[in-house]
């Protein structure tokens, strides 16, 4: 058909407009793609890592060693199967630590990626992050540990995929802490601490009813953990889950915005030609003739961008699964998983949605008798809406007057103006939330309410006075089935304060218990409220009232007074299994585990320039985002008022004034737009957060500050500023002759 | 007799005034001849000329257009009438833009089983040298010419022209009428102009006049001049 030139002639014309809508879609798919596919790679990555090298449903920690014959008859009993594996902490250098393991061979089974197993003694398989942030390669010979050891090759382990040092370490940094493993004999040379822990695989995935309980009958438990509850392998669940919601929403607004934008042009186009649809009905073109035509332009801008989207977003998924692998430490089994059904929703959903929208806005068209078409349209700003008809729209000088009644007559450009600022700044200030609750975090958590340097676990429950340093006792209890710490405190410790928006709570810890943020999260409770906890080992019940919900925004914990604790627990009244100081343990006999503030602190550091580019990512696409819908929209209202521009110029107005009066006019929905977006982001991040504080079991501090509202602001208005200018371009080009004409036609 | 209107009413609704666009106006048209309908602006003479083409609705009386009755038809089949038989011309000419000169001929042509030779049409109407023209390099004259090769490329039965010289000077108005005396001497086409130029009527085969809806005077024209003799009005 002839008139498929037109279409091609038209976009060309008008390539700005085109190509705006087209990136906008181009932007939707390619994020929906990539953000899929990375995701797809990741989980069939993890799944096929947690199944080949058997990942443990379970592990625990007893203070006795349970000797074979008992793990046997356990296994027996509960149809399990159960590995001991001994491993040892050592320093690498000052700040910088490793976990080596001796391999097992029915539980996490280790998987070398490059190099071999270490076979013989002095030699080490290492984690291939650790080795590339600390400098290590394989035949390296490195001293730790007061040993000479040979590097094998890189490991990876399945109960490790998320490498943190410690279950609530929120940070993964292989920088600072790496795990790898080595022979028996090599873990037995090294001179430090060794710990054994019992690995539990079962068919389900779950821990047997009763294991728990069985096992702390013949050894008392310090640590027993379910893969559920494994911080190291559920956070990777937790990031696929978090990322399913992302990959739907963020492309979804893009594509709503895409498609208003294309519907808004397609209007314009079928305006614009009204007389020319009607010659062409006149002349006897059938109306499926002439939708098949209009739809060309929707088929170009959906193929486009869909295929572009496609393309670039299966491309992009690559370095973000690359992103995703050194996050978590995860074996590259497969490179690219190729999900033919998000290419299919990627492709199909888009273009459908496009083309069945622009059909209908074409149908309403080519309902019209041609007759009516070939007329020009009657002149409609006779007609005054209810709003135009508001006394304060008639007040005012000519140029206020004729303002107000522009923005009151385009209302559904004012509606995507202020759709779009909200888009923009909600993704801004999702990001300078983000941002500032990274720092937020760190000195609540690190600097008012943890006053020591070291948290030490000891492998059994200790009574010996301890003068200088703060004991506590630490179990693990269930509320509602979920599982919780319980730290025994004493409440005049100057080593923890509880701290609620400046106030100290440890007072309140004789009126009741004071709880962290994400426990009253995920128990929904406040001060005020009852919770029951349960011993987990003897089902024993113990109701008590939330005093208090401190400013402790990592962990589900419950603080009340040791002895009360104790009594709970079972234990002795001056028991304690941990200790809050000041120096380092002197001496690591009897301990189990040593937390050390000043590394957490540093993880975060190290990595809070990936939080800054990630700011400044979300900054600049929420920038671009703002850009091509204002630009786009501006400029469609240059077009429509370009017959009024004209007459403007003609009667002697300045540029700047028919600015003024025509673009300008926007203003003030730009800037109530976005002043009603922020608390809509706040909530925004605040239900995420909510969301998955029960997967993450931390909740992120989401004040908006003032100083984010400023840079919020600047940022919007400048993203304004840079499409009013591009459409002052247009504006520029509109010619005297333009009235003339239009009254002509 | 290819164009035969018996009795035909059409009333608008502005508000809530009755508008008698038409009224008992009943009309034949012989095949292959000029026929010009005359009358001052809201006479009807546009109504009339839409109800012919099947581009406008009517509500009472009957019109047959190469044997078929439009008061029956729906709206597809009056699109399938208007392709076979009908070639409109307008007075603002309405090409389009996007498209040379050639292509917008080609809009027509694309409709016809039967049509004429692209090169043919456009020599006959004097616009072959500027085939590659796009609607704006072209004067209004030229332009007019075009719509006329758009039209006539169907190769239809009869040409329906609104005030083809409403928008020209008197010589390029003149030159229009011209070629569309040649196309209805060369192709047989029956061709009815509207106007409210007088003059224009003096070339035609036939003459009708309408005043308020009704046709108020028909006659035929034993002498119908050259069209460069009309009296410009």
């Amino acid at each position: 058909m002839i008139l498929r030139k037109t279409i091609s002639r038209t976009i060309k014309e008008k390539k700005f407009q085109y190509a705006g809508v087209t990136l906008l879609l181009v932007l939707a798919v390619m994020l929906y793609v990539s953000l899929s596919m990375a995701i797809t790679t990741l989980e069939e990555r993890n799944d096929t890592f947690t199944r080949e090298y058997k990942q443990e449903a379970f592990h625990w920690m007893s203070s006795d060693p349970l000797p074979d014959e008992e793990l046997q008859a356990l296994e027996e009993q509960f149809e399990v199967t159960l590995e001991r594996r001994a491993y040892q902490d050592i320093s690498t250098d000052e700040n910088s630590s490793l976990r080596l393991f001796e391999p097992t061979t029915e539980v996490n089974l280790p998987f070398i990626s490059q190099g071999e197993m270490p076979e013989n003694e002095g030699e080490i398989a290492i984690a291939e992050t650790f080795a590339d942030r600390n400098g290590f390669n394989i035949g390296d010979v490195v001293s730790m540990g007061g040993l000479e050891a040979k590097i094998t090759g890189y490991v990876f382990l399945p109960d490790y995929i998320y490498m943190i040092e410690q279950q609530t370490d929120l940070l993964a940094d292989a920088s600072i802490f790496g795990v790898g493993v080595t022979t028996s004999e090599t873990l037995a040379a090294l001179s430090g601490n060794e710990q054994q822990q019992i690995l539990g695989w079962t068919n389900s995935n779950e821990v047997p009813e009763g294991l728990r309980s069985a096992v702390n009958t013949i050894s008392t438990l310090l640590q027993f953990i379910s893969s559920e509850d494994n911080a190291r392998i559920q956070f990777v669940e937790s990031e696929i889950e978090g990322a399913q919601s992302l990959i739907t929403t963020l492309p979804l607004f893009i594509l709503g915005l895409s498609i208003a934008m294309v519907l808004m042009l397609m209007k314009r186009r079928l305006e614009l030609q009204r007389k020319e649809i009607g010659t062409l009905m006149a002349l006897g073109y059938r109306k499926r003739e002439l939708r098949r035509h209009y739809l060309g332009y929707a088929w170009i801008v959906g193929l486009i961008g869909t295929m572009t989207g496609l393309v670039l977003g299966a491309g992009l998924s690559l370095p973000l699964s690359d992103l995703y692998a050194t996050y978590f430490n995860l074996p590259a089994l497969s490179m690219f998983d190729f999900d033919p059904v998000v290419l299919v929703v990627g492709f199909v959903i888009p273009l459908v949605l496009l083309l069945s929208l622009t059909m209908l806005v074409v149908n309403r068209t080519l309902k019209t008798e041609p007759l009516t078409l070939l007329k020009p349209k009657e002149m409609s700003s006779g007609k005054k809406s209810w709003l135009e008809k508001l006394p304060w729209l008639n007040k005012g000088s000519f140029i206020r007057r004729f303002r107000l009644r522009l923005l009151v007559r385009s209302k559904a450009r004012s509606f995507y103006i202020f759709l779009g600022v909200m888009f923009s700044t909600v993704l801004l200030l999702f990001g300078l939330i983000t941002f500032n609750s990274m720092d937020r975090l760190v000195e609540t958590t690190y600097e008012d309410i943890q006053k020591y340097e070291y948290a030490v676990h000891y492998s059994s429950i200790q009574t010996e006075d301890r003068d200088d340093d703060s004991p506590y006792t630490m179990a693990e209890v269930t509320i509602n089935e979920e599982k919780v710490s319980l730290y025994g405190i004493e409440p005049d410790t100057d080593d923890l304060h509880l701290m609620s928006e400046g106030e100290r709570l440890n007072d309140q810890l004789t009126e009741g218990v004071v709880i962290s943020r994400p426990l009253a999260a995920i128990q929904k409770v406040g001060a005020g409220d009852e919770l029951t906890l349960t011993n987990s080992f003897n089902d024993k019940k113990w109701t008590v009232q939330v005093a208090g919900v401190a400013d402790v925004f990592i962990g589900s914990n419950v603080y009340v007074p040791r002895t009360e604790a104790n009594d709970f627990l079972g234990y002795p009244e001056s028991a304690y299994t941990s200790v809050w100081q000041d120096d380092k343990p002197a001496s690591m006999e009897n301990v189990f585990m040593v937390e050390d503030k000043q590394k957490v602190m540093a993880s975060f550091e190290s990595t809070s320039g990936a939080t800054r580019n990630s700011v400044l990512g979300m900054s600049v696409f929420a920038v671009l985002i703002g850009v091509i819908v204002l630009t786009l929209l501006t400029n469609l209202i240059v077009e429509e008022n370009s017959p009024s521009i004209s007459l403007f110029k003609v009667m002697g107005y300045h540029e700047k004034e028919v600015s003024k009066l025509v673009l300008n006019v926007y203003t003030p929905i730009v800037v109530v737009s976005y002043f009603i977006s922020i608390p809509f982001a706040s909530l925004g991040i605040e239900q995420t957060m909510n969301t998955l504080v029960q997967q993450t079991g931390f909740i992120f501090p989401t004040d908006v500050t003032w100083w984010m509202v400023l840079i919020g602001f600047l940022v919007i208005m400048m993203t304004y500023g840079i499409s009013l200018s591009l459409s002052k371009r247009k504006l520029k080009k509109v010619s005297l002759q333009e009235a003339l004409k239009k009254q002509q036609d | 007799m290819t164009i035969v209107v018996e009795r035909v009413n059409k009333v608008y609704q502005s508000g809530e005034v009755d508008i008698h666009a038409l009224r008992e106006a009943s009309l034949n048209v012989p095949d292959n001849k000029i026929v010009t309908i005359l009358g001052p602006s809201g006479s009807g003479k546009s109504t009339l000329l839409n109800v012919i083409g099947g581009i406008d609705r009517f509500d009472g009386g009957s019109v047959r257009v190469a044997g078929q009755s439009l008061e029956n038809l729906k709206d597809g089949q009056l699109t399938e009438f208007r392709r076979t038989y009908a070639g409109f011309i307008f007075q603002q000419y309405n090409l389009i833009p996007t498209l040379t000169v050639e292509e917008n001929v080609e809009v027509g042509k694309e409709l016809s089983q039967n049509p004429l030779d692209m090169k043919d049409t456009l020599e006959k109407v004097g616009m072959w040298d500027k085939k590659d023209k796009f609607p704006y390099q072209l004067s209004g004259g030229e332009q007019q010419r075009v719509a006329i090769a758009r039209a006539l490329i169907k190769n239809p039965t009869f040409l329906l022209c609104d005030e083809p010289t409403g928008a020209l000077d008197e010589e390029t108005g003149k030159n229009i009428l011209r070629l569309l005396k040649y196309v209805n001497e060369t192709y047989g086409t029956t061709v009815l102009i509207i106007t409210h130029n007088q003059g224009i009527g003096d070339m035609a085969h036939k003459v009708i006049r309408m005043s308020s809806g009704e046709i108020v005077e028909e006659y035929e024209n034993e002498n119908p001049i050259e069209p460069e003799k009309v009296t410009w009005a």
